[in-house]
């Protein structure tokens, strides 16, 4: 049936005079020039919406050349059979032509066509353009034709007449567009009737769907013509909708299984499983299905044909292949029932070849199109199932000839109920399957392998272009394996080797070690050399094989256990064998865990010892040799706790790994390793601190201090001496090992350096050593033995503490092998606890030296002595401390600073003036009374020794409570005792040693009996003075009077000139060595004004030239201003700036001080003496009387 | 009578991909098969994903995926983005989705209510952005509830006739 090519057919006619003319042919090839007709809205009386028909290609044809015979068909057509339109068209110029001829003309037509059922009539009128140009009569007359028309036929609403202006030489397309409408207009209109006719018809049968007689082939014809019909005026959707609630009918009818309308399931016939699926015309199926003899088989296909024409039309070409892969996997499922009436492998070949006819139809039906990128990769997704599907069926021909064997991946194609099936049906198939290919392949391995893996690739490039990748990836393997088989082992195990890593990343542990497995398998069948690869394939297939999922699949062995167990003895071998060391992070099969976070000590030994838990998670036991765990500590300090270990049972194994050189402190896991021969599996456990702040800590060991393992300490040194290099006193004690040697190294983060080149050993029995640039190596300690070493350090007094990480490697006579290492991080102050302030005081050769000593931090500072020293008594300078010797300790605290005076009288010039040096014995309160405590303690413990093992807690207790209470200080500074407060002891030996301890530590005594006491040598430069001026004032007995009066005999009175007498004496005695040449300096003196005491008179500023001893004086005279004990005005005396000499482009001013030798002297001024006269009144004598 | 719906294996997968629980319920097949329909399934659902943000659905069920050989693939992702995956027995009939869905909701219930078990937690790291450990967790042996409420499903299917 050529549906197809079905069209809406129109139907014209005309008067036979006028058709003959060329006029009308004119006509009929401008009217043919306008369809297709294009843009019809069907407003449809039994759909919802309007549907809109793009385009629709109509066929004219003349009236009388319709057949009228098919009618009588019983078949349901297409209601397109018919037409649907009937034209006529007519010429007529005038009434009078109109009433004679015309009239009767058009009623014969209109006769015969009203009559039709479902069919529209439409009258033309044709008239010439210059005709209506034409005004008046013309114009009447015209209207008068046209009307009566209408009033003769038109008698319903509907226009039917329509004039059409027209000539050959002005074919304007505008003018037919009233026409057109009115085409358009009648073809929808007698469309939308006869399709409601049929619909009712459709409807109708449907419903008697129950009833006796009824049958499903007529019920299909009659539906097909609907969808035919609906095709035709091109509207594919509604089309395809008819053929879907056909299909869902057909099923229904298959639920019931009354298929008595159908022939047998399949008739197949020779070319069957060839030809191309979606041929609606390689049967005549419509035939078929009237004789009621179709197959299903045959029908189905043919309603799958149908579908996919429809929808190829609508351009939904992934959804044809989606159709066709549905209907030929389900569709096959049915065949197999029956699977035993057909020719041996119908069914594969059948799949096969409709599977790849439908992928060349889609691509057929693609080529006009143009399909946005994402529709295309769909498209090609669907057509990748379609070949996928094909290669499936070629599983099943190879493993039936045995081209391919009967395991994954190519038994996963098998249907569920396969058996294997026999030569003979093989060599018929060849026979039977008429698809040249597929026959060949089956006789010819190597075609068939050529087909396979032509169809595979085809399949994987269009899931590539579709971007699905793990599509592609299957049949990846499947080539793969096919190489295997093949015995291309090299090609097969690259594949094998590369395809876990598509698998691993998500988790599909499954996949990933069933690639591994093969990866292994073909490892071992191709012979290759188990090196350092094939370590990295079975590492990973174990870590699969221990997931979870990876069990399940292990494929290839029954006992996969010893399968395992043979692979990792394997896997030993090849270990020994490595060249170099091989590191495998992570590996899933194996782990460790910490069981106790504190570890413990060696106690035998230097060293301490860690407990872990390594959880095998193989099924067998694991060969290793060496178990380690590092741990990182502060200042990226690291140590590894190892044990040597010579296998891991399955389920838990407990080590307890040993370090032998573990400094004390918290540590955080860093990294694990179990070694076996030289492959390394490893984990990192440190964390990065993103993942920290996400909550994921760091597990911690804490190593706890071992009492008595070899320890370094950093001491400042007792005695600090400014101006000398600084050092730092190492002080290394042995604890309970012989020592062979111990190198110690210092390094300061502050970049201070160390010159161990320049290291002393102090102390008695001082051991050998050795110094190199780096680091400092002692020799042959005993066990207990402490040295100190005092190393000079670059300056580091910009810093209050230095921070010293200490690196001591060494070796105990015991155990010569093992090279401890010990990494220790100490601060050691380096600044000074005081600060010291000097002032000088000049008089005359003599000096007073003042030192105020205070504190640099919050802590008392005891000090017991201070002494400035002369490097040479000879040189002339002697020094007189005038402290008195008691109270021996002086403590300072921030409040209160010490202060020290010191008086020096020097000779004058000294070639050269060594600085003096000033010696403060002192020690910081804390200090002393933690080694008042040891004492106390010791003391208590010295008499009961039982007490030996609680001193430290003890001692601690006391620091405790001494630094929590401060209200012993004072008591203690003035008398020694030392109350310790807030100490309740109980009633047991630690109660009665603390006691006994504070009982000692109550008593009193003196701070210089116990303790050390800490040194500082700071170097004090004699100051130097050019000048230095006593400037004084005295007052004289009369101006004249030069002697000085040791006793003033005139009193002084306010207001009344007082003689003075200025004198300044000048000494050059403190001038420095090189200005000791000069003689004199001019100077100036200064009286100063108090107003409100004194008036000066005299020359009140003056300049001099000062000599070395000499006396300048000048007399003035003072008038006291009011009476009183008044101060004398003080005198300013400064230097001049030296003549002619200028040192960096400004004046030289000579030092110069003065000192008022007057400063402390007041005078009584006593108010203005005078005579004062009283007047008494002695009274009149007698007179009252 | 109405067709049986018959559940050959059943696969939840992390939204990250990674396969949670993969159970099947046919005897004497190879596992791997399943293994390999749940892992390229995942490559039509991405697909599905795609259409549907351009479409903007918010359905969950993802219709029928694709068919191969003898087994029908359907999806199904949770609000949550966890996929299951369910591989039907093909016949040659018509499949209804509500079955379909039925199924899958029985499963995403089995699925909840399983990873709501608060030992889940218990070893898992607690940041935040692991999380999908824990999800991966109710699908190891160690936790059997999740597999039984599975294999349940799993034989119910088989046995109850899906109404017709």
């Amino acid at each position: 049936m050529a549906s197809n090519a079905q069209r809406v057919v129109v139907t014209y006619a005309a008067p036979l005079v006028f058709l003959s003319t060329d006029h009308w042919k004119q006509i009929y090839a401008s009217l043919a020039s306008q369809l297709p007709l294009r843009n019809l809205h069907w407003k449809a009386t039994t759909r919802p919406t309007i549907r809109t028909i793009q385009e629709l290609d109509v066929k004219l044809v003349s009236l009388e050349t319709l057949r009228e015979d098919q009618t009588a068909s019983q078949i349901p057509q297409s209601i397109l059979e018919k037409p649907l339109l009937n034209i006529y068209v007519f010429i007529c110029e005038d009434s009078e032509a109109y009433k004679a001829t015309t009239r009767k003309q058009i009623k014969d037509w209109h006769a015969t066509v009203s009559q039709r059922k479902n069919q529209e009539w439409l009258l033309v009128h044709v008239v010439r353009p210059d005709q209506s140009v034409a005004q008046g009569r013309l114009f009447q007359m015209k209207t008068s034709v046209l009307d009566k028309v209408k009033a003769d036929f038109n008698t319903d609403k509907k226009d039917r007449c329509v004039q059409l202006v027209w000539s050959a030489d002005k074919d304007n397309p505008a003018v037919w567009a009233d026409l057109i409408t009115k085409i358009k207009d009648g073809i929808l209109s007698a469309f939308d009737t006869a399709l409601t006719q049929r619909e009712e018809e459709v409807r109708r049968s449907e419903g008697q769907r129950q009833m006796p007689g009824w049958n499903f082939c007529t019920f299909f014809i009659l539906k097909e013509s609907l969808a035919s019909s609906l095709e035709g005026m091109n509207l594919y959707e509604d089309a395809l909708q008819q053929y879907y609630e056909l299909e869902a009918t057909f099923f229904q009818v298959l639920r019931e299984k009354n298929l008595s309308w159908f022939g047998p399931l399949i008739t197949p016939s020779s070319s069957d499983d060839y030809a191309p699926l979606l041929a609606v015309t390689k049967k005549p199926y419509r035939d078929l299905i009237l004789a009621n003899t179709i197959s299903v088989f045959d029908f189905r296909v043919y309603l799958l044909a149908r579908q996919c024409a429809l929808l190829s039309k609508l351009g939904e070409l992934e959804e044809v292949c989606q159709k066709t892969v549905a209907f030929l996997t389900t569709f096959a499922r049915t065949l197999r029932d029956v699977e035993d009436t057909l020719p041996p492998f119908f069914i594969e070949s059948w799949i096969y070849s409709s599977a790849l006819s439908v992928v060349d139809q889609c691509d057929e039906w693609a080529r006009p199109l143009e399909m946005p990128k994402n529709e295309l990769a769909s498209f090609n997704a669907a057509k990748g199932e379609l070949v996928e599907l094909a290669r499936q069926q070629l599983d099943v021909f190879g493993i039936a000839a045995h081209h391919l064997p009967n395991q994954p991946p190519f038994s996963l194609s098998l249907p569920t109920s396969y058996s294997i099936s026999k030569e003979s049906q093989v060599e018929e198939a060849s026979k039977t399957i008429s698809k040249a290919e597929l026959a060949t392949a089956l006789k010819d391995k190597d075609t068939f392998y050529e087909l396979y893996v032509s169809v595979t690739n085809r399949a994987i490039e269009l899931y590539v272009s579709a971007g699905r990748r793990k599509f592609a990836l299957k049949l990846h393997g499947s080539l793969a394996a096919l190489d295997v088989h093949r015995g291309r082992l090299s090609n097969a195990l690259q594949t094998f080797t590369s395809l876990p890593a598509h698998y691993s990343p998500h988790g599909w542990t499954s996949l990933e070690a069933f690639m591994l497995n093969r990866a292994l398998d073909i490892h071992a069948a191709a012979e290759k050399p188990k090196d350092r690869e094939w370590i990295h394939i079975l590492l990973h297939f174990l870590r699969a094989y221990v997931d979870d999922m990876g069990k399940d699949l292990l494929l290839s062995n029954e006992d996969s256990e010893a399968y395992v167990a043979k692979l990792v003895q394997a896997l030993k071998d090849a270990a020994h064998e490595l060249d170099s060391d091989t590191p495998y992070p992570d590996h899933t099969a194996l782990s460790m865990s910490i069981v106790d976070h504190d570890a413990k000590l060696a106690e035998t030994r230097d060293g301490s010892l860690l407990k872990v838990i390594i959880y095998n998670r193989l099924p067998c036991e694991l060969p290793v040799d060496e178990v380690e765990v590092q741990l990182a500590g502060r200042e990226n300090s690291r140590i590894s706790f190892t044990e040597k270990v010579s296998q891991l049972v399955p389920g838990k194994n407990e080590f307890t790994l040993f370090c032998p050189s573990s400094s004390a402190g918290t540590y955080t896991l860093f990294s694990t390793e179990i070694s076996l021969a030289r492959l390394h599996f490893q984990w990192k456990h440190a964390k990065t601190t993103k993942q920290i702040r996400a909550g994921s800590v760091p597990t911690l060991v804490r190593i706890p201090r071992d009492t008595k393992a070899l320890d370094v300490r950093l001491k400042q040194p007792s005695r600090i001496e400014l101006g000398t290099p600084s050092r730092v006193m190492v002080v290394l004690w042995t604890g309970r090992n012989d020592v062979a040697t111990a190198r110690v190294q210092l390094s300061a983060p502050s970049g201070i350096q160390f010159r161990y080149q320049e290291a002393e050993v102090t102390g008695e029995d001082a051991p050998p050593i050795r110094k190199d640039d780096e680091s400092i190596t002692f020799l042959d300690l005993k066990q207990g033995q402490t040295v100190v070493a005092a190393v000079p350090h670059s300056d580091a007094s910009s810093y209050h503490f230095m921070r010293v990480n200490i690196t001591v490697d060494y070796v105990t006579t015991s155990e010569p092998d093992v090279t401890r290492n010990l990494r220790l991080s100490r601060v050691v102050a380096t600044a000074l606890p005081v600060a010291i302030n000097v002032e000088d005081f000049f008089r005359g050769t003599r000096l007073f030296t003042r030192f105020t000593l205070s504190t640099t931090t919050h802590q008392h500072v005891r000090v017991r002595s201070t002494h400035l020293l002369s490097p040479n008594e000879a040189d002339g300078v002697k020094v007189t401390s005038c402290l008195a010797q008691k109270p021996s300790v002086v403590t300072i605290t921030p409040a209160q600073p010490g202060r020290f005076l010191f008086q020096m009288d020097a000779n004058r010039g000294q070639a050269v003036r060594d600085p003096l040096k000033l010696q403060i014995s002192y020690r910081m309160l804390r200090e002393e009374v933690e080694s008042l405590i040891e004492l106390a303690v010791g003391e208590a413990v010295s008499e009961t020794p039982a007490l030996e093992r609680l001193r430290q807690d003890m001692v601690d207790i006391l620091v405790k409570a001494l630094e929590t209470d401060a209200s012993w200080v004072e008591l203690y500074g003035v008398t020694g005792e030392l109350v310790v407060p807030g100490v309740k002891p109980d009633e047991d030996e630690l109660g009665a040693g603390l006691r006994r301890a504070m009982e000692i530590l109550n008593t009193r005594r003196s701070p210089a009996s116990y303790g050390e006491w800490r040194e500082i040598v700071i170097p004090v430069d004699v100051p130097q003075m050019h000048i230095l001026a006593a400037a004084r004032l005295e007052i004289l007995e009369n101006p004249f009077s030069h002697a000085k009066s040791q006793k003033r005999t005139r009193p002084l009175y306010a207001g009344q000139p007082i003689s003075a007498l200025l004198t300044v004496t000048t000494s050059f005695h403190w001038t420095p060595p090189e200005d000791t040449q000069v003689e004199s300096y001019a100077m100036r003196y200064d009286i100063e004004d108090l107003t409100q005491d004194w008036l000066v008179s005299g020359r009140k500023r003056g300049d001099f030239v000062a000599k070395d001893g000499e006396t300048f004086s000048v007399p003035i005279t003072l008038i006291a201003l009011h009476h009183g004990e008044l101060a004398l005005p003080k005198v300013g005396v400064t230097a001049l700036p030296i003549p002619g000499e200028h040192r960096m482009r400004s004046t030289v001013i000579p030092g110069c001080e003065t000192h008022q030798v007057h400063g402390a002297e007041k005078v009584l001024v006593l108010p203005r003496g005078g005579r004062s006269t009283f007047v008494v009144n002695m009274g009149v004598a007698n007179t009252s009387m | 009578m109405p067709p049986q719906l018959r559940l050959n294996a059943v696969a939840f997968v992390s939204p990250q991909n990674h396969p949670i629980l993969i159970r099947t319920f046919v005897q004497g097949q190879d596992e791997l098969k399943y293994h390999y329909i749940a892992h390229t399934s995942l490559d039509v659902i991405d697909e599905r994903i795609t259409a549907a943000i351009a479409s903007k659905s918010t359905e969950c069920y993802l219709n029928l995926l694709y068919t191969m050989e003898d087994v029908a693939v359907y999806g199904y992702m949770t609000p949550l983005k966890v996929k299951i995956i369910i591989a039907l027995a093909l016949t040659d009939a018509v499949v209804r989705d509500a079955d379909v869905l039925t199924i899958f909701r029985a499963l995403h219930t089995a699925y909840r209510q399983s990873v709501a078990n608060p030992f889940l937690r218990l070893n898992a790291p607690i940041d935040g952005y692991n999380d999908h450990a824990i999800l991966l967790a109710a699908g190891s042996p160690k936790w059997k509830a999740f597999r039984k409420r599975v294999d349940d499903i799993g034989k119910a299917v088989g046995v109850v006739a899906v109404s017709a």
